[in-house]
């Protein structure tokens, strides 16, 4: 997701919504990781002020968790596994393919906000090595040549 | 609860319910490594070095974290923990950087002690340090968190302790380290470099930054911070007689415990400063020319003695010192009255809004004189009233802070946000100088609407029937517009504050304010209403600026009191008094330091002896000043650093720093804490006790007290207050003892009651539109007082700190000004200019100026008049206009 001007309206109203509620900080994190798509280090001193904790503590859930961001991501987060098994079958050849065919490196993403790429230490399904998934989608037993593939549907999706 | 046994390597022992195994193995004497553990903090976890196994069910734990159970069977050094042990070491060192020979932590690096212990030199590992930014550019903190071992201490203590959260672990895993706020340097967060962390950190990830000196201290010393009046204990390390390093005492019981704020950590560097005094000085000619000690005192000895004779005893004045201990104020006081005959005595703590606590003083009888700081963790409730005690008196800010933290309720009361707000379950933004009225609205409210402490008006107090009549009639919604706030905030107040004590937390806000006496009466009504005053969930907290400030006047340094801050007018104190000291006492009121200087100015004033005080630096108008005391015949001044003062003296002596003397000073609390000398006092200078009893003699005292316990003992022996102190050679602290007759401070129920005064008010200033700001001047944590001693200091210098004058951004739109700009800030009185800032949320029209900057030229916009006096704008803020320079 590209990023834009953050929308200060639609943080408060996150913001404003999880406040009383217990334990607030990591739902309003994840609704807000959720809606912007990152979270704002702008944002991370209005949230410590809402919850009436330092902003450090703030920033230390965020970076804790791999599921927080402070960074914008791609429109299409590509997460290759690395676990044992993915890694027997070859997974190491379809990152250094994928690293080569998005022009990317780990954690980076590519300057349109199209792809980000990362990596994982197990994606729980041995049973597909080698996978990975694309946003919330998995693809089994890959080869470089249904990594292309798989590619070049999100590519062409971007052309459109 | 029912004691727990359990043995632990064979011997079998005892706790509570819920102590952990580490505590009640090192109760029992047995030892076990850590270094993620302190007794001052929540129990981690994160080293685990303090593995235990449990023989019985073979399960190994981190003891500082695992409660003790019942018919546990733990062995702290199985060969299983000690390989658990060892392994982790191993890859603490694996991962360290190999810097330990340039490493200022040296050898109280507790992870090298630790791997030494173990027998762990190098590791046969792959060594991986994770090498991270050094950091260095701030003058009081060196971080390189490549030696970082993740115990969090830092973390912790900036939490649990001191309450700033100025860092938090950041990322994870092999990346994870304690950062700040977009991981900025130190001086770019909200860390207030107190240094609690660095005296923790075990290894050295943070150091203390001081290019003088890097290494171990030759012997570590207790003694008693001399900064404000906390009174925090401090281990001082010494090499080569000289200090070089500063840490939290950490004694049992003491004030600060594990914590300290950036003065205490700091600022003593003026111990150590080129301008420190080091041999007597007689002015000759235009200039001041060492001689010996003998020629020194002499010459005082002769001049004072002929000005006495010639002019009279009340031509001399002696200014004594809210800094210096007990023992000296007790004896400096009777130089003045027993041998030159006059009680123009006084003392620092003037400035800082005596005559304001005078009040309370005399409804009191002299009781409610202790209020342990440690009692605030169990207030029910908190007011904070015209103090920033996060600038002022930092120590005192974490209890509070604590406590709001734990929920108790938190109301700051104040015309600006402090540093206190954010964790305030209220903030009254009042307008400058209502607090009086804001204080009656409040008891008028909580009284009509939930009652009082019946119980308690009954058996200990009078007069509250006129006083409720009073508050009856009161219209607090008139007066609520008056004070600037609105109805909702009172009855937000009133409903946090129902049924409970409170804990008044009392500033220079209101003690150096006109009028401020009238709010001390407003306070204390309100204390006795709710029951709150002498109650260990409440209390009426006064913060003292200087570290003897509450000891200088007991002593007797004041104009109108005699030692135990009995009246001067009370004929039978004075008859006591003339037996202990064998002379005659003049009845007479003696000159208190603003008119010991409009008497110089007459030329009434003949000789002026000044000990441990800088009013060149410290009172309003030091032209006028200077002035004054250039019309003086005869100016003594003794003290430790060459300043404003010395500069324009007939005869300087040079005395001794806190650290190098022994002594007592007695704290805001009321506690009264003695220490002995750390290092000896630079050259030729001597403890000021002992300058003053060499004095003596040559004035005609009968005999040299010779050593503080002599002074001490006759100090303690007529002064009831002190009455404890005397057999105090074990503990490094007494309390002051209770005297007040009156019933509510009686051990044994019986005495007098203590009255409600009627409902006062202070005077409305008439706007002047000449002048439509009002500028509140107020301190900085990174200086004290005038900044005679904190300007000293390098690594505060270094810092760079330009006290900026704060002002609201919309009155900066309006005239045009952004941060940086040069303004003149003028009052009737006179004029400064400084950089400005704009700060968010300060209310239009006020303006916020830090004292102790540039010589302290923010008393120029002050007027040389006393606080009582009806034309007196106080101290504490004033009248100006702002223009761009």
């Amino acid at each position: 997701m590209k990023p834009e001007e953050i929308d200060w309206g639609q943080l408060s109203s996150i913001i404003e919504k999880h406040k009383t509620e217990q334990w607030a900080l990591i739902p309003m994190l994840q609704d807000i990781q959720e809606t912007v798509g990152f979270i704002p280090p702008e944002s991370i001193e209005t949230i410590a002020a809402a919850l009436n904790i330092a902003p450090a503590q703030v920033q230390g859930v965020i970076t804790f968790y791999a599921g927080f961001t402070l960074k914008p991501k791609g429109k299409y987060v590509v997460r290759v596994c690395r676990g044992t098994a993915c890694h027997v079958k070859g997974g190491r050849s379809i990152l250094r393919l994928m690293k080569k065919e998005l022009g990317l490196e780990e954690d980076e993403t590519s300057p349109d906000y199209q792809f980000t790429l990362e990596t994982v230490a197990c994606l729980g399904a041995c049973f597909l090595a080698p996978t990975m998934m694309v946003n919330r989608t998995y693809y089994g037993k890959l080869s470089p040549t249904k990594v292309s593939s798989v590619l070049a549907q999100f590519k062409k999706q971007k052309g459109e | 609860m029912d004691e727990i046994s359990l043995a632990i390597n064979g011997i079998r022992v005892s706790c509570t319910p819920g102590a952990s195994i580490l505590e009640t193995a090192e109760k029992n004497g047995i030892k076990i490594p850590k270094l993620c553990y302190h007794p001052d903090l929540e129990p981690f976890g994160a080293c685990r070095l303090c593995l235990v196994e449990d023989e019985k069910s073979g399960r190994v734990m981190a003891s500082c974290v695992t409660p003790a159970a019942p018919n546990m069977e733990i062995v702290t050094d199985s060969p299983r923990v000690i390989r658990h042990r060892k392994n982790i070491v191993r890859m603490m060192i694996a991962e360290h950087p190999e810097s330990c020979i340039v490493c200022s932590k040296g050898n109280r690096c507790q992870l090298r002690q630790i791997a030494a212990q173990m027998g762990i030199g190098e590791t046969d590992l792959y060594s991986m340090p994770n090498y991270k930014q050094l950091e260095v550019e701030n003058p009081f903190i060196v971080r390189d968190l490549s030696k970082c071992i993740l115990c969090g201490k830092c973390i912790r203590a900036d939490h649990e302790l001191v309450v700033v959260g100025a860092i938090d672990y950041n990322l994870r895993g092999f990346k994870s380290r304690p950062a700040t706020l977009h991981d900025l340097a130190l001086e770019h967060s909200n860390c207030t470099f107190c240094g609690t962390c660095v005296s923790m950190c075990p290894t050295g990830a943070l150091a203390v930054k001081d290019t003088r000196y890097v290494g171990t201290p030759e012997r570590e010393e207790c003694t008693t911070c001399g900064f404000c009046g906390v009174g925090c204990s401090l281990l001082m390390g010494v090499f080569d007689d000289r200090v070089v390093e500063i840490n939290p005492g950490g004694l049992h019981g003491s004030v600060n415990r594990a914590t300290l704020c950036v003065r205490g950590h700091y600022a003593h560097d003026f111990l150590n400063a080129r301008a420190r005094l080091t041999q007597p000085m007689i002015r000759k000619g235009d200039q001041l020319e060492p001689v010996s000690w003998d020629e020194a005192l002499n010459t005082i000895a002769k001049r004072l003695g002929d000005i006495k004779k010639d002019y009279g005893p009340q031509s001399i004045g002696l200014f004594g010192s809210s800094k210096c201990t007990n023992e000296e104020n007790y004896l400096f006081q009777k130089i003045a009255r027993a041998i030159l005959g006059t009680n123009n005595v006084d003392n620092g703590g003037y400035l800082a809004g005596r005559s304001a606590l005078r009040v309370i003083h005399e409804r009191t009888d002299g009781g409610r004189r202790i209020n342990p700081i440690d009692n605030l963790c169990g207030a029910e409730s908190i007011l904070v009233l015209g103090a920033n005690p996060a600038q002022s008196a930092p120590v005192l800010s974490y209890a509070i802070k604590r406590a709001a933290k734990g929920g108790t309720p938190l109301i700051v009361v104040d015309p600006r946000k402090t540093d206190l707000t954010p964790l305030s379950s209220l903030y009254v933004p009042i307008s400058p100088n209502k607090d009086c009225e804001w204080i009656n609205s409040l008891a008028a409210i909580l009284w009509k609407k939930f009652g009082h402490d019946t119980a308690f008006i009954e058996r200990f107090t009078e007069g509250f029937g006129p006083y409720s009549d009073a508050l009856s009639s009161f219209n607090p919604e008139r007066l609520c517009l008056a004070t600037g706030t609105d109805m909702a905030s009172l009855e937000r107040a009133a409903e946090l504050l129902k049924g409970k004590k409170i804990a008044l937390i009392v500033g220079h806000g209101i003690t150096q304010q006109r009028g401020g006496a009238r709010t001390m009466e407003a306070l204390l009504n309100l204390s006795l209403m709710t029951g709150s005053i002498r109650s260990k969930t409440g209390g009426l907290y006064v913060i003292a600026k200087e570290n003897n400030e509450v000891g200088a006047w007991d002593m007797g340094t004041v104009p109108d009191a005699l030692p135990g801050r009995l009246p001067l007018s009370n004929a039978d104190t004075r008859k006591e008094w003339e037996r202990s000291w064998n002379v005659k006492i003049s009845p007479d009121q003696g000159l208190n330091v603003f008119r010991m200087i409009e008497e110089s100015e007459k030329g009434n004033l003949k000789a002026l002896y000044i000990m441990g005080e800088n009013p060149l630096r410290s009172l309003p108008q030091g032209n006028r000043v200077m002035e004054a005391m250039e019309k003086l015949d005869f100016l003594v001044v003794q003290d430790i650093l060459h300043n404003e003062t010395t500069r324009i003296a007939d005869v300087v002596l040079p005395g001794a720093a806190f650290s190098e003397k022994d002594g007592s000073f007695t704290n805001m609390e009321g506690r009264i804490e003695c220490f002995s000398e750390v290092a000896p006092p630079p050259g030729d200078s001597k403890p000021d006790w002992e300058i003053l009893d060499l004095l003596a003699i040559k004035m005609g005292h009968e005999k040299r007290y010779g050593s503080l316990d002599k002074i001490r003992a006759e100090m303690t022996r007529s002064i009831a207050l002190y009455a404890d102190l005397k057999e105090n050679t074990n503990k490094n602290f007494s309390w002051i003892k209770e005297t007040s007759k009156l019933k509510l401070f009686s051990s044994n129920g019986e005495g007098t009651m203590i009255p409600f005064s009627s409902l006062g008010s202070v005077e409305t200033e008439i706007a002047d539109d000449e002048y439509p700001f009002t500028a509140i001047l107020g301190s900085q944590r990174f200086h004290l007082g005038s900044g005679t001693r904190t300007a000293h200091s390098a690594r505060i210098r270094d810092f760079g700190l330009k006290g900026e004058v704060e002002l609201s951004p919309e009155d900066g739109a309006m005239m045009n000004l952004k941060n940086g700009d040069t303004v003149q800030v003028q009052s009737r009185e006179g004029a400064l200019s400084r950089e400005i800032r704009l700060e968010k949320g300060l209310r239009r029209g006020l303006l916020f100026i830090p004292t102790a900057f540039h010589g302290n030229d923010a008393m120029n916009l002050l007027g040389l008049i006393q606080l009582e006096d009806t034309q007196s704008q106080g101290f504490k803020m004033c009248q100006v206009k702002v223009r761009k320079a």
